[in-house]
């Protein structure tokens, strides 16, 4: 508990540090105009406030995370296994409406029904009926979440029987997802009514019909919105140095990077890395940590995570000496390339929306990531 | 004869006051009515009377094969019913002979087939027909003649709420298989929200088990869905056979003929469409398709008994009348964004007080734009495809339907903008532009100015005429903002005190001053690039017709004088039109600075025009006087200035009089066909003889007379009583304060 509170006054800090000017003018100027809008109405009594809206989101990516230290102790590791080692498809998805976490049976029947009733066009299903083709669960991660302000991660896992099963045949599992915040923006969270649920990340793996079925249930359900969740360059670049940074302690093994050439036909460049190698030009680009604390006083408690932190310019420097590499050898700028994928030991990401995550260790920054990308799509 | 039956028993009346009363008390009444009836036979003999007599009193068992008197009398009837309808009661008496089945069963359906109701049919004579079904003797045939009957005369049934009372006895009728269809169809008209019961979804399921995905149960189901969301689920094919069958064949023609004869102007309407579509097509814009209207899913634990009035949900809303009684209660749906497809429902928007709902909305609104023209998740569809279209223009006439914009779209906009070549889907993307709301003038450069400078001055000369518009028209919606929500409480906008930022009076002026000049400074570019271009001039001058009424027309006290880029170019124009225009303007300009003066006195308010607006005014006025009136066109002390003996290089004759009413390109024309009429004879054309004191007049009433209503207005303003002179000053009215 203690570790939690120290991080969040930490995070809090770095949120206001990290913002351009031209966001938090934006952001100031969202309030400032519904507060306007409101009066203009509050005038004639009848409060209708097409405009109001809580504030925007962040416009971009922190500049600065601390390093991947945390270990995910909390959850129930049956669960964290079922989160690990699957390739999970990206989408964001807006707050959701009048979502309980108490009402998950509920929910399961509904889906059930939902599902059952969409695969057979045209035939009534009874939700509170049973039907023995699919069974739906929905359950809770508890200790997933990061900060007070998260709402607990939301786990569904589809089983079905097998068209021509045996009687004793147990029902296999045919699609998972799972709903969660890591880490949220405090401020967007504060901003919602409490009717809201923000859990922007979802993550699916399974059958692409029952993925669209899933989303369009929980569009009609919750009134929430969902769409495709890239892991845009600057992401990817981030999951380069957040990977390579947790070396010393759980070997990366490799470091494989894949560039796409915007040429015809389509060229992919693979550049794999030794991981000590990648680990000794890493430590190179790191600041000391006296330039980083940089005489700011009355911080000593927190120097030893300060160290930690890593820097965006870090990060760049990072890859713009692996380029550099690439270069020295094969004379071939990397520049112009794209970044379309990045794998360690630790996991796989890929432009595309993908991600694999193996090990729970660094599994809470990896997420910290992905939420603030998804807490970047959303429209207002 | 029917009139008369009318009034030995009133059945409008009759049966209207009947509602709330008992089967008994009414069988009771009805006895009455034939005592009655009896009395009155005694003194009129009529056939039509005798025959209904005979159907009612007739004993059980008689047979129908031979009997002469029966044929005679139901052949009576017949003709009766087949020319005029029969009135209520006779309905009432032949039904129930026909379902009693006391001639046995073969007459049954030729009565059936005559009921033809002239008015309407008493509800109390079909809930007697649907127990008689239920004593079973009689054929099926008869059987789904009865309840077709039942269908076709429905909405002349006079009410309903006996027929939904016995939902129950109704419903037990399914499970006759081939009653079941018809059944379905009745059951469909009657089923409210508490006659959806979980048995009878179980029920309903078993028997589409048994018989397969029929249509009637289908239907059935789907309005139980609509009631209850969390008993059953089904979602319909697209292409589902049309619902029910029009069952109504055997009387629709008989009682089209009987109602056009007695011009009862009763619908008999038993269209039913189905609007929950769940289209399984791919579409390539999925996110721009409007969510159908679905009432929100009632888990256990959501309805808490403090909130338990009764809802209404939106869907079940037809029309504005049902909206009204229902406005305190009504449900929101499940999805917001299905309100935007429904103009009932955007009736209700616009009183929606709930944040979390316009939240809701602005969620889905603002995401389908987004993933559209930021995101473009769907690149290479063609983007100008139908369906944006159609989406955006949706989204235009519900702003304009709510005289407001979604906070959504405003942020949509700013992000737009920046990346926006000016092209695509032009006039949508100016319709929402136009109707943001007003920003704060610190952050307006910034959000606003900036990317649209970049915009304009790139783009075509078309363009820039559509963002001059839409600015226009944004300028437009600020003010009326303004004169509507400012009044109430003087001119000071900021009174709520809940919300920590205010718009403050000055804030709101200094965004609309940031607005004014900005299009003051695109206007003088555009025109210098442009080369004074007539289409975009008259943009222009739309801008500031209603810039120079601000005072006057929307209690604003601003006043800004268009930039010396604007007023050269139009007053020099070579089109007639916009130096009228011009005039036009400088008049309400005047007037509106003089009332501001007056008003400044009588008030003793602080609203403080600058002395550089005062001194602006007077220059262009002095200006445009000496020009057009005076022939003066570069007086010594006049912002104007070309130096003595360049003029004289340029050897135009008489520069000075270049600009007057006469020689003015714009007004040359005028003045040589003035020439024309006045001298017809003279060969050689003297314009400065128009100068002259009479033909001076004479050629100003011409003028005036070619619709030149602003030049007018300017010369009786300005000139005013020393118009007949012709050698008026420029009037200096409020060069004193300046």
């Amino acid at each position: 508990m203690i570790f939690i509170a120290k991080w969040n006054k930490k995070n809090k800090r770095k949120l206001s540090v990290a913002r351009t000017p031209l966001n938090s003018i934006a952001v100031q100027r969202r309030s400032k105009s519904k507060s306007h809008l409101q009066s203009y109405r509050s005038c004639l009594g009848a409060a209708s406030r097409l405009g109001c809206t809580p504030g925007l989101t962040t416009q971009w990516l922190n500049a600065s995370r601390r390093a991947p230290k945390s270990h995910i102790t909390r959850v129930n590791p049956e669960q964290l296994a079922l989160l690990l080692k699957t390739e999970w498809q990206l989408s964001y998805v807006t707050p959701l409406y009048q979502f309980r976490h108490t009402l998950l049976t509920s929910y399961s029947r509904q889906l059930l029904a939902f599902i059952v009733a969409e695969k057979q066009q045209g035939l009534a299903v009874e939700v509170e009926g049973h039907q023995d083709s699919f069974r739906v669960s929905f359950s809770t991660v508890q200790g997933m979440a990061d900060t007070d302000d998260d709402a607990e991660t939301i786990f569904i896992q589809i089983h079905s029987k097998p068209l021509f099963a045996k009687q004793d045949e147990s029902p296999r599992s045919v699609w998972r997802g799972w709903l969660t915040c890591i880490n949220g923006n405090p401020d967007y969270i504060h901003s919602l009514p409490k009717d809201f649920v923000c859990l922007p990340l979802f993550c699916s793996s399974g059958a692409e019909w029952l993925t669209s079925l899933i989303k369009s249930w929980f569009q009609r359900t919750f009134d929430c919105c969902f769409g495709p969740l890239e892991i845009g360059p600057t992401s990817l670049q981030w999951l380069i140095a957040l990977w390579t940074n947790c070396h010393p302690e759980s070997s990366i093994q490799h470091l494989k990077i894949i560039w796409t050439v915007p040429v015809k036909p389509p060229m992919q460049i693979t550049y794999t890395v030794d991981p000590q190698d990648a680990w000794e030009l890493w430590r190179s680009v790191r600041k000391e940590p006296q330039e980083e604390r940089d005489g700011d006083l009355g911080r000593g408690q927190e120097s030893e995570e300060e160290e930690s932190s890593i820097d965006i310019e870090e990060v760049t420097r990072f890859v713009q000496g692996l380029k550099n590499h690439f270069y020295r050898h094969f004379k071939l700028n990397l520049s112009a390339a794209n970044l379309s994928q990045v794998s360690t030991a630790l996991g796989s990401a890929k432009c595309s929306g993908r991600i694999k995550i193996s090990n729970s260790r660094y599994m809470i920054t990896t997420l910290s990531l992905l939420t603030e990308c998804a807490l970047l799509k959303m429209p207002i | 004869m029917a009139a008369k039956l009318d009034v030995s028993g009133p059945p409008d009346s009759d049966s209207s006051s009947q509602n709330d009363q008992s089967v008994s008390s009414q069988s009771t009444k009805r006895s009455l009515r034939i005592a009655e009836k009896e009395r009155r036979k005694n003194e009129v003999e009529d056939p039509f009377v005798l025959a209904l007599q005979y159907f009612s009193d007739v004993e059980a068992g008689t047979p129908m094969i031979g009997n002469d008197e029966a044929e005679r009398n139901l052949v009576l009837v017949e003709k009766v019913a087949y020319s005029r309808g029969l009135p209520p009661d006779a309905i009432s008496v032949m039904l129930e002979f026909a379902m009693s089945l006391r001639m046995g069963s073969s007459p049954c359906a030729r009565v059936l087939k005559c009921l033809i109701p002239a008015t309407v049919v008493p509800q109390e004579a079909v809930v007697r027909g649907i127990v008689w079904l239920g004593v079973g003797k009689m054929p099926i045939s008869t059987q789904v003649l009865f309840i077709k009957w039942v269908l076709t005369m429905f909405d002349m049934i006079d009410a309903k709420d006996q027929l939904q009372a016995i939902y129950g006895f109704v419903f037990s009728f399914v499970m006759e298989t081939n009653l079941c269809p018809f059944i379905c169809h009745l059951l469909f008209l009657l089923t409210r929200k508490k006659s959806v019961q979980v048995f009878r979804v179980r029920k309903l399921l078993d028997l589409q088990s048994k018989l397969g995905r029929q249509p009637f149960l289908l239907h059935l189901l789907s309005l139980y869905k609509l009631f209850c969301p969390e008993m059953v689920t089904l979602s319909i094919p697209s292409r589902m056979r049309a619902a029910f069958r029009n069952h109504n064949s055997p009387w629709k023609s008989a009682l089209i003929a009987v109602q056009n004869s007695s011009q009862v102007a009763s619908s008999v309407g038993l269209t039913f469409l189905m609007k929950d579509k769940t289209s399984s097509r791919k579409r390539k814009h999925c996110h721009l398709e409007l969510p159908a209207l679905r009432p929100a899913v009632h888990t256990k634990a959501q309805t808490e008994p403090s909130t338990s009035r009764k809802l209404v949900p939106l869907v079940q809303l037809h029309n504005f009348t049902q909206l009204l009684e229902n406005i305190h209660r009504i449900e929101l749906p499940a999805q917001m964004g299905s309100l935007l497809g429904s103009s009932i429902a955007l009736q209700y928007l616009d009183c929606v007080q709930d944040e979390s709902a316009l939240l809701r909305l602005n969620y889905w609104l603002g995401h389908a734009l987004h993933e559209e023209f930021l995101f473009c998740s769907d690149s290479g569809s063609s983007q100008t495809s139908e369906e944006v279209l159609q989406f955006l223009d949706r989204l235009l006439s519900t702003q304009h339907f709510l005289q407001e914009g979604f906070s959504s779209t405003e942020s949509f906009l700013y992000k737009f903008l920046s990346v926006w070549d000016g092209s695509l889907l032009r006039p949508q993307i100016l319709g929402l532009l136009s109707s943001i709301p007003v920003i704060p003038s610190s952050y307006i450069v910034q959000l606003l100015f900036e990317p649209l400078m970049q915009l304009f001055f790139t783009s075509t000369v078309f363009f820039k005429c559509g963002l001059i518009e839409c600015l226009k028209n944004m300028l437009l919606k600020w003010l009326t903002w303004h004169s509507v929500y400012a009044l109430d409480d003087g001119l000071d906008i900021s009174i709520n005190s809940h919300t920590p930022i205010n718009m403050t009076l000055s804030g709101f002026k200094d965004s609309l001053m940031g607005l004014v000049h900005f299009v003051g400074r695109l206007a003088t570019v555009g025109l210098q690039v442009e080369g004074c271009h007539t289409l975009l001039l008259s943009f222009i001058l739309d801008f500031y017709d209603m810039v120079c009424d601000m005072f006057l027309k929307y209690g604003v006290p601003l006043v800004v004088m268009p930039p010396a880029g604007v007023f050269y170019p139009a007053l020099f124009a070579t089109d007639p039109v916009s130096v009228d225009r011009l005039a036009r303007i400088m008049t309400r300009y005047k007037v509106n600075l003089t009332a501001a003066k007056n008003h400044e006195k009588v008030t003793a308010q602080v609203f403080h025009i600058t002395r550089q607006t005062f001194l602006k005014f007077n220059h262009y006025l002095v200006f445009m006087v000496n020009c057009l009136w005076n022939s003066k066109l570069f007086h010594p002390d006049m912002a104007l200035q070309l130096k003595e003996e360049l003029l004289i290089k340029s050897k135009v004759p008489q520069y000075w009089s270049s600009f007057n009413l006469i020689h003015h390109p714009a007004f040359l024309s005028y003045a040589i066909d003035f020439h024309h009429k006045c001298w017809p004879d003279r060969k050689d054309k003297d314009l400065n003889s128009i100068k002259h004191s009479k033909p001076w007049g004479w050629y100003l009433e011409y003028l005036f007379a070619q619709g030149n209503d602003g030049l007018k207005q300017f010369v009786q303003a300005n000139i005013g009583q020393n118009l007949t002179t012709g050698n008026a000053k420029g009037d200096n009215l409020s060069a004193n304060q300046g």
